[in-house]
Protein backbone atom coordinates (compact mmCIF):
# COMPACT_ATOMS: atom_id res chain seq x y z
CA UNK A 1 0.00 0.00 0.00
CA UNK A 2 0.69 3.54 -0.79
CA UNK A 3 1.69 5.70 2.24
CA UNK A 4 -1.70 7.94 1.42
CA UNK A 5 -3.68 4.73 1.57
CA UNK A 6 -2.70 4.19 4.49
CA UNK A 7 -2.86 7.58 6.25
CA UNK A 8 -6.40 7.55 4.59
CA UNK A 9 -6.80 3.90 6.41
CA UNK A 10 -5.63 5.15 9.75
CA UNK A 11 -7.56 8.45 9.76
CA UNK A 12 -10.85 6.33 8.77
CA UNK A 13 -10.29 3.70 11.73
CA UNK A 14 -9.58 6.69 14.25
CA UNK A 15 -12.49 9.13 12.88
CA UNK A 16 -14.89 5.73 12.64
CA UNK A 17 -13.72 4.29 15.98
CA UNK A 18 -15.12 8.02 17.61
CA UNK A 19 -18.30 8.45 15.52
CA UNK A 20 -19.10 5.12 16.86
CA UNK A 21 -18.62 5.42 20.77
CA UNK A 22 -20.58 8.98 20.44
CA UNK A 23 -23.55 7.02 19.18
CA UNK A 24 -23.84 7.32 15.54
CA UNK A 25 -24.11 3.52 14.37
CA UNK A 26 -28.21 4.30 15.33
CA UNK A 27 -30.27 6.13 12.79
CA UNK A 28 -32.13 7.99 15.67
CA UNK A 29 -29.20 9.96 17.48
CA UNK A 30 -29.38 12.29 13.80
CA UNK A 31 -33.31 12.24 13.75
CA UNK A 32 -33.60 13.34 16.51
CA UNK A 33 -31.06 15.78 16.60
CA UNK A 34 -32.75 17.39 13.64
CA UNK A 35 -36.12 17.37 15.42
CA UNK A 36 -34.70 18.80 18.60
CA UNK A 37 -35.40 16.19 20.92
CA UNK A 38 -31.89 15.24 21.43
CA UNK A 39 -28.70 17.69 21.24
CA UNK A 40 -26.39 15.24 21.69
CA UNK A 41 -25.12 15.18 17.63
CA UNK A 42 -25.29 18.94 17.26
CA UNK A 43 -22.44 19.09 20.25
CA UNK A 44 -20.36 16.35 18.94
CA UNK A 45 -20.33 18.41 15.49
CA UNK A 46 -19.95 21.84 16.92
CA UNK A 47 -17.35 20.29 19.46
CA UNK A 48 -15.07 19.06 16.56
CA UNK A 49 -16.12 21.86 14.42
CA UNK A 50 -14.55 23.84 16.77
CA UNK A 51 -11.07 22.03 17.42
CA UNK A 52 -10.67 21.28 13.73
CA UNK A 53 -11.19 24.91 13.22
CA UNK A 54 -8.35 26.14 15.94
CA UNK A 55 -6.25 23.34 14.98
CA UNK A 56 -6.22 24.64 11.14
CA UNK A 57 -5.81 27.89 11.36
CA UNK A 58 -2.86 27.61 13.98
CA UNK A 59 -1.10 25.27 11.52
CA UNK A 60 -1.61 27.55 8.50
CA UNK A 61 -0.26 30.26 10.86
CA UNK A 62 2.74 28.24 12.77
CA UNK A 63 3.68 25.55 10.36
CA UNK A 64 2.21 26.14 6.67
CA UNK A 65 4.07 23.17 5.30
CA UNK A 66 2.13 20.96 7.46
CA UNK A 67 -1.58 22.98 6.17
CA UNK A 68 -3.25 20.86 3.83
CA UNK A 69 -6.24 22.67 3.81
CA UNK A 70 -8.56 22.84 0.82
CA UNK A 71 -11.33 25.18 0.76
CA UNK A 72 -14.40 24.06 -1.47
CA UNK A 73 -15.51 26.48 -4.37
CA UNK A 74 -19.04 28.19 -3.41
CA UNK A 75 -21.12 27.72 -6.83
CA UNK A 76 -24.49 28.84 -4.92
CA UNK A 77 -26.82 27.14 -6.84
CA UNK A 78 -25.58 23.06 -6.74
CA UNK A 79 -24.31 23.71 -2.89
CA UNK A 80 -27.64 25.69 -1.83
CA UNK A 81 -29.95 22.73 -3.88
CA UNK A 82 -27.23 20.00 -2.99
CA UNK A 83 -27.53 21.08 0.13
CA UNK A 84 -31.76 20.91 0.22
CA UNK A 85 -31.75 17.52 -1.12
CA UNK A 86 -29.12 15.97 1.55
CA UNK A 87 -30.75 17.71 4.29
CA UNK A 88 -33.85 15.89 3.30
CA UNK A 89 -32.06 12.43 3.13
CA UNK A 90 -30.70 12.95 6.16
CA UNK A 91 -33.83 13.00 8.28
CA UNK A 92 -35.50 10.36 6.32
CA UNK A 93 -32.32 7.50 6.77
CA UNK A 94 -30.90 9.47 9.61
CA UNK A 95 -27.61 9.06 8.70
CA UNK A 96 -24.73 11.18 6.01
CA UNK A 97 -22.54 9.81 4.34
CA UNK A 98 -20.13 9.42 7.45
CA UNK A 99 -21.98 7.57 9.87
CA UNK A 100 -23.94 5.28 7.17
CA UNK A 101 -20.94 3.62 7.00
CA UNK A 102 -20.48 3.64 11.08
CA UNK A 103 -24.32 2.05 10.91
CA UNK A 104 -22.65 -0.58 8.42
CA UNK A 105 -19.82 -1.24 10.74
CA UNK A 106 -21.20 -0.97 13.44
CA UNK A 107 -23.87 -4.05 12.15
CA UNK A 108 -27.27 -2.22 11.57
CA UNK A 109 -29.24 -3.59 8.47
CA UNK A 110 -30.14 0.26 8.36
CA UNK A 111 -26.25 1.61 8.03
CA UNK A 112 -25.61 -1.40 5.13
CA UNK A 113 -28.94 -0.30 3.53
CA UNK A 114 -28.47 3.50 3.55
CA UNK A 115 -24.53 2.57 1.70
CA UNK A 116 -26.18 0.84 -0.54
CA UNK A 117 -28.67 3.50 -1.44
CA UNK A 118 -25.98 6.30 -1.21
CA UNK A 119 -23.57 4.24 -4.09
CA UNK A 120 -26.71 4.40 -6.32
CA UNK A 121 -26.92 7.83 -5.53
CA UNK A 122 -23.43 8.43 -6.50
CA UNK A 123 -23.98 6.15 -9.34
CA UNK A 124 -26.86 7.97 -10.41
CA UNK A 125 -24.99 11.76 -9.83
CA UNK A 126 -21.82 10.24 -12.26
CA UNK A 127 -25.01 9.81 -15.41
CA UNK A 128 -26.26 13.34 -14.63
CA UNK A 129 -23.55 15.23 -14.16
CA UNK A 130 -23.43 16.18 -17.80
CA UNK A 131 -26.57 17.52 -17.63
CA UNK A 132 -26.15 19.22 -14.13
CA UNK A 133 -22.88 20.66 -14.30
CA UNK A 134 -23.42 23.36 -16.94
CA UNK A 135 -26.69 24.75 -14.93
CA UNK A 136 -26.00 24.32 -11.36
CA UNK A 137 -22.67 24.20 -10.88
CA UNK A 138 -20.64 26.17 -13.63
CA UNK A 139 -22.83 29.34 -13.25
CA UNK A 140 -22.97 31.51 -10.42
CA UNK A 141 -19.30 30.05 -9.29
CA UNK A 142 -18.22 32.62 -6.86
CA UNK A 143 -14.46 30.41 -6.49
CA UNK A 144 -12.78 29.18 -3.06
CA UNK A 145 -14.13 31.90 -0.92
CA UNK A 146 -13.35 32.00 3.05
CA UNK A 147 -15.06 34.27 5.92
CA UNK A 148 -11.66 35.86 6.67
CA UNK A 149 -10.60 36.44 3.29
CA UNK A 150 -14.06 38.27 2.18
CA UNK A 151 -14.10 39.99 5.68
CA UNK A 152 -10.26 41.45 5.45
CA UNK A 153 -9.59 39.46 8.57
CA UNK A 154 -6.40 37.91 10.15
CA UNK A 155 -7.44 34.21 9.75
CA UNK A 156 -5.95 33.45 13.51
CA UNK A 157 -7.70 35.91 14.92
CA UNK A 158 -11.05 34.96 13.35
CA UNK A 159 -10.99 31.48 13.89
CA UNK A 160 -10.78 31.89 17.47
CA UNK A 161 -13.61 33.97 18.07
CA UNK A 162 -15.81 31.95 15.72
CA UNK A 163 -14.35 28.57 17.77
CA UNK A 164 -15.39 30.95 20.93
CA UNK A 165 -18.83 31.00 19.36
CA UNK A 166 -19.19 27.75 18.80
CA UNK A 167 -17.93 26.84 22.23
CA UNK A 168 -20.32 29.16 23.50
CA UNK A 169 -23.42 27.89 21.43
CA UNK A 170 -22.59 24.37 22.81
CA UNK A 171 -22.14 25.29 26.62
CA UNK A 172 -25.62 27.14 26.06
CA UNK A 173 -27.17 23.61 24.59
CA UNK A 174 -25.78 21.77 27.24
CA UNK A 175 -27.49 23.73 29.77
CA UNK A 176 -30.67 23.69 27.43
CA UNK A 177 -30.65 19.86 28.15
CA UNK A 178 -29.70 19.86 31.93
CA UNK A 179 -32.47 21.89 32.72
CA UNK A 180 -35.09 20.23 30.48
CA UNK A 181 -33.97 16.77 32.11
CA UNK A 182 -34.04 18.45 35.93
CA UNK B 1 -51.79 2.13 11.38
CA UNK B 2 -49.77 2.53 14.58
CA UNK B 3 -51.48 4.73 17.04
CA UNK B 4 -50.23 4.72 20.42
CA UNK B 5 -47.95 7.19 21.94
CA UNK B 6 -44.05 5.86 21.14
CA UNK B 7 -41.53 6.38 23.29
CA UNK B 8 -38.11 8.34 22.22
CA UNK B 9 -34.86 7.14 24.47
CA UNK B 10 -32.83 10.06 24.33
CA UNK B 11 -29.27 9.70 24.43
CA UNK B 12 -28.94 10.67 27.77
CA UNK B 13 -30.83 7.79 28.48
CA UNK B 14 -28.63 5.73 26.74
CA UNK B 15 -25.71 7.25 28.46
CA UNK B 16 -27.03 6.37 32.07
CA UNK B 17 -27.72 2.75 31.02
CA UNK B 18 -24.00 2.75 30.18
CA UNK B 19 -21.84 5.08 32.61
CA UNK B 20 -18.41 6.39 31.07
CA UNK B 21 -15.76 5.76 33.67
CA UNK B 22 -14.51 9.04 32.65
CA UNK B 23 -15.42 12.08 34.37
CA UNK B 24 -16.14 14.27 30.79
CA UNK B 25 -19.23 13.60 29.10
CA UNK B 26 -18.94 11.27 25.72
CA UNK B 27 -19.67 14.10 23.52
CA UNK B 28 -16.91 16.08 24.50
CA UNK B 29 -14.84 13.18 24.64
CA UNK B 30 -15.44 12.26 20.88
CA UNK B 31 -16.17 15.41 19.98
CA UNK B 32 -13.05 16.58 20.58
CA UNK B 33 -11.11 13.27 19.69
CA UNK B 34 -13.13 13.85 15.88
CA UNK B 35 -11.66 17.17 15.77
CA UNK B 36 -8.17 15.86 16.94
CA UNK B 37 -8.59 13.22 13.67
CA UNK B 38 -9.67 16.29 11.85
CA UNK B 39 -5.91 18.13 12.64
CA UNK B 40 -4.21 15.06 11.57
CA UNK B 41 -5.65 14.47 8.57
CA UNK B 42 -4.64 18.09 7.69
CA UNK B 43 -1.35 17.87 8.71
CA UNK B 44 -0.89 14.69 6.57
CA UNK B 45 -3.39 14.71 3.26
CA UNK B 46 -6.23 16.86 3.70
CA UNK B 47 -8.86 17.65 5.66
CA UNK B 48 -11.69 14.73 6.21
CA UNK B 49 -14.40 14.21 3.24
CA UNK B 50 -16.15 11.03 2.58
CA UNK B 51 -18.65 11.50 0.07
CA UNK B 52 -16.51 11.58 -3.01
CA UNK B 53 -14.98 7.94 -2.31
CA UNK B 54 -18.48 6.58 -3.06
CA UNK B 55 -18.68 7.47 -6.76
CA UNK B 56 -15.03 6.54 -6.57
CA UNK B 57 -15.99 3.15 -5.40
CA UNK B 58 -18.61 2.52 -7.64
CA UNK B 59 -17.18 3.96 -10.55
CA UNK B 60 -14.12 1.64 -10.06
CA UNK B 61 -16.67 -0.91 -9.14
CA UNK B 62 -18.63 -0.61 -12.94
CA UNK B 63 -15.58 -0.20 -14.81
CA UNK B 64 -14.37 -3.86 -13.66
CA UNK B 65 -17.54 -5.16 -15.20
CA UNK B 66 -18.04 -2.02 -18.01
CA UNK B 67 -14.58 -2.17 -18.88
CA UNK B 68 -14.31 1.96 -20.50
CA UNK B 69 -17.16 3.43 -18.22
CA UNK B 70 -14.92 4.96 -16.05
CA UNK B 71 -13.46 6.76 -19.34
CA UNK B 72 -16.84 7.51 -20.64
CA UNK B 73 -18.47 9.60 -17.48
CA UNK B 74 -16.96 13.11 -17.17
CA UNK B 75 -17.46 13.31 -13.62
CA UNK B 76 -15.10 10.15 -13.04
CA UNK B 77 -12.68 11.65 -14.87
CA UNK B 78 -12.66 14.67 -12.74
CA UNK B 79 -12.78 13.03 -9.40
CA UNK B 80 -10.70 10.33 -10.74
CA UNK B 81 -11.17 6.42 -10.63
CA UNK B 82 -8.90 5.18 -7.55
CA UNK B 83 -8.62 3.23 -4.49
CA UNK B 84 -6.11 6.55 -2.57
CA UNK B 85 -6.96 8.30 0.48
CA UNK B 86 -10.45 8.63 0.14
CA UNK B 87 -11.88 5.43 -0.37
CA UNK B 88 -9.39 3.98 2.09
CA UNK B 89 -10.95 6.10 4.50
CA UNK B 90 -14.20 5.35 4.24
CA UNK B 91 -12.97 1.36 4.51
CA UNK B 92 -10.97 2.38 7.79
CA UNK B 93 -14.78 4.60 8.76
CA UNK B 94 -16.23 1.68 8.67
CA UNK B 95 -13.33 -0.88 10.03
CA UNK B 96 -13.07 1.65 13.59
CA UNK B 97 -16.64 1.30 13.77
CA UNK B 98 -16.49 -2.54 13.50
CA UNK B 99 -13.84 -2.53 16.19
CA UNK B 100 -15.32 -0.39 18.37
CA UNK B 101 -18.80 -2.32 18.36
CA UNK B 102 -16.59 -5.46 20.09
CA UNK B 103 -14.92 -3.94 22.46
CA UNK B 104 -16.60 -3.29 25.97
CA UNK B 105 -19.10 -0.30 25.90
CA UNK B 106 -19.63 -1.09 22.16
CA UNK B 107 -23.34 -2.06 22.62
CA UNK B 108 -25.18 -4.04 20.59
CA UNK B 109 -27.24 -1.53 19.07
CA UNK B 110 -30.72 -2.25 17.15
CA UNK B 111 -31.50 -1.51 13.66
CA UNK B 112 -33.19 1.60 14.08
CA UNK B 113 -34.13 3.20 17.43
CA UNK B 114 -36.94 4.78 15.65
CA UNK B 115 -38.77 1.99 14.04
CA UNK B 116 -42.41 3.09 14.52
CA UNK B 117 -41.50 6.62 12.99
CA UNK B 118 -41.57 4.12 9.12
CA UNK B 119 -44.52 2.01 10.92
CA UNK B 120 -42.36 -1.25 9.98
CA UNK B 121 -39.08 -2.74 9.98
CA UNK B 122 -39.28 -2.54 6.08
CA UNK B 123 -40.43 0.85 5.86
CA UNK B 124 -37.52 1.98 7.91
CA UNK B 125 -35.05 -0.35 6.10
CA UNK B 126 -36.87 1.64 2.85
CA UNK B 127 -36.26 4.91 3.74
CA UNK B 128 -32.73 4.15 5.10
CA UNK B 129 -31.75 3.07 1.39
CA UNK B 130 -34.11 6.23 -0.42
CA UNK B 131 -32.20 8.93 2.41
CA UNK B 132 -29.04 7.17 1.48
CA UNK B 133 -29.49 7.72 -2.17
CA UNK B 134 -30.44 11.44 -1.78
CA UNK B 135 -27.54 12.21 0.62
CA UNK B 136 -25.17 10.78 -1.65
CA UNK B 137 -26.76 12.74 -5.15
CA UNK B 138 -27.35 16.13 -2.60
CA UNK B 139 -23.47 15.80 -1.91
CA UNK B 140 -22.12 15.09 -5.12
CA UNK B 141 -24.14 18.22 -5.93
CA UNK B 142 -23.21 20.00 -3.77
CA UNK B 143 -19.44 18.95 -3.53
CA UNK B 144 -19.35 17.66 -0.10
CA UNK B 145 -21.44 16.27 2.37
CA UNK B 146 -21.33 16.82 7.04
CA UNK B 147 -17.60 16.04 6.50
CA UNK B 148 -16.74 17.82 3.76
CA UNK B 149 -18.48 20.70 4.03
CA UNK B 150 -19.37 21.05 7.68
CA UNK B 151 -16.21 19.23 9.89
CA UNK B 152 -13.85 20.58 7.51
CA UNK B 153 -15.66 23.52 5.25
CA UNK B 154 -16.60 25.99 8.32
CA UNK B 155 -13.73 24.75 10.34
CA UNK B 156 -11.91 26.34 7.50
CA UNK B 157 -14.05 29.29 6.97
CA UNK B 158 -14.94 28.32 3.48
CA UNK B 159 -18.20 30.50 2.62
CA UNK B 160 -19.39 27.07 0.87
CA UNK B 161 -19.36 25.37 4.14
CA UNK B 162 -21.77 28.08 5.92
CA UNK B 163 -24.45 27.88 2.94
CA UNK B 164 -24.07 24.10 2.64
CA UNK B 165 -24.77 23.34 6.72
CA UNK B 166 -27.52 26.26 6.57
CA UNK B 167 -29.59 24.77 3.52
CA UNK B 168 -28.75 20.95 4.87
CA UNK B 169 -30.34 21.99 8.31
CA UNK B 170 -33.45 23.80 7.01
CA UNK B 171 -34.66 20.69 5.04
CA UNK B 172 -33.61 18.26 7.62
CA UNK B 173 -34.92 20.04 10.91
CA UNK B 174 -38.09 20.34 8.72
CA UNK B 175 -38.03 16.72 7.72
CA UNK B 176 -37.19 15.22 10.86
CA UNK B 177 -39.96 17.47 13.01
CA UNK B 178 -42.42 16.38 10.62
CA UNK B 179 -41.36 12.43 10.72
CA UNK B 180 -41.16 12.36 14.41
CA UNK B 181 -44.79 14.08 14.16
CA UNK B 182 -46.33 11.67 12.72
CA UNK B 183 -44.60 8.74 14.81
CA UNK B 184 -46.36 10.20 17.77
CA UNK B 185 -49.86 9.64 15.90
CA UNK B 186 -51.10 12.80 16.70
Amino acid sequence: METTQVLGLVTGLMFGFALHRAGFSRCGLVMRGLAFRDFTMLKVMLTAIAVGMVGAAALATFAPEYAHLKVKSLYVWGVLIGGLIFGVGMAVAGYCPGTALIGLGGRTRDGLLAVLGGLLGAFAFILAYPALEPVLMKPLDLGKLTLHETLHLPYLPTALVMAAALGGVVFWLNRLERRARA
Amino acid sequence: MVTERVEIPTQAAYESATPSRSMLPPWLVWGGMIGLVQIFAIATVQPLGVSTAYPQLVGWLVDKVVPGFAESQPYLQKIGVKIGWEVMLIVGLALGAFVSSLLPGGRSTPACDLPNVFRSSWGRGLAAFIGGFLILFGARLAGGCTSGHMLSGIAQLALSGFLFGAAAFATGVLTAILLLKRANGS
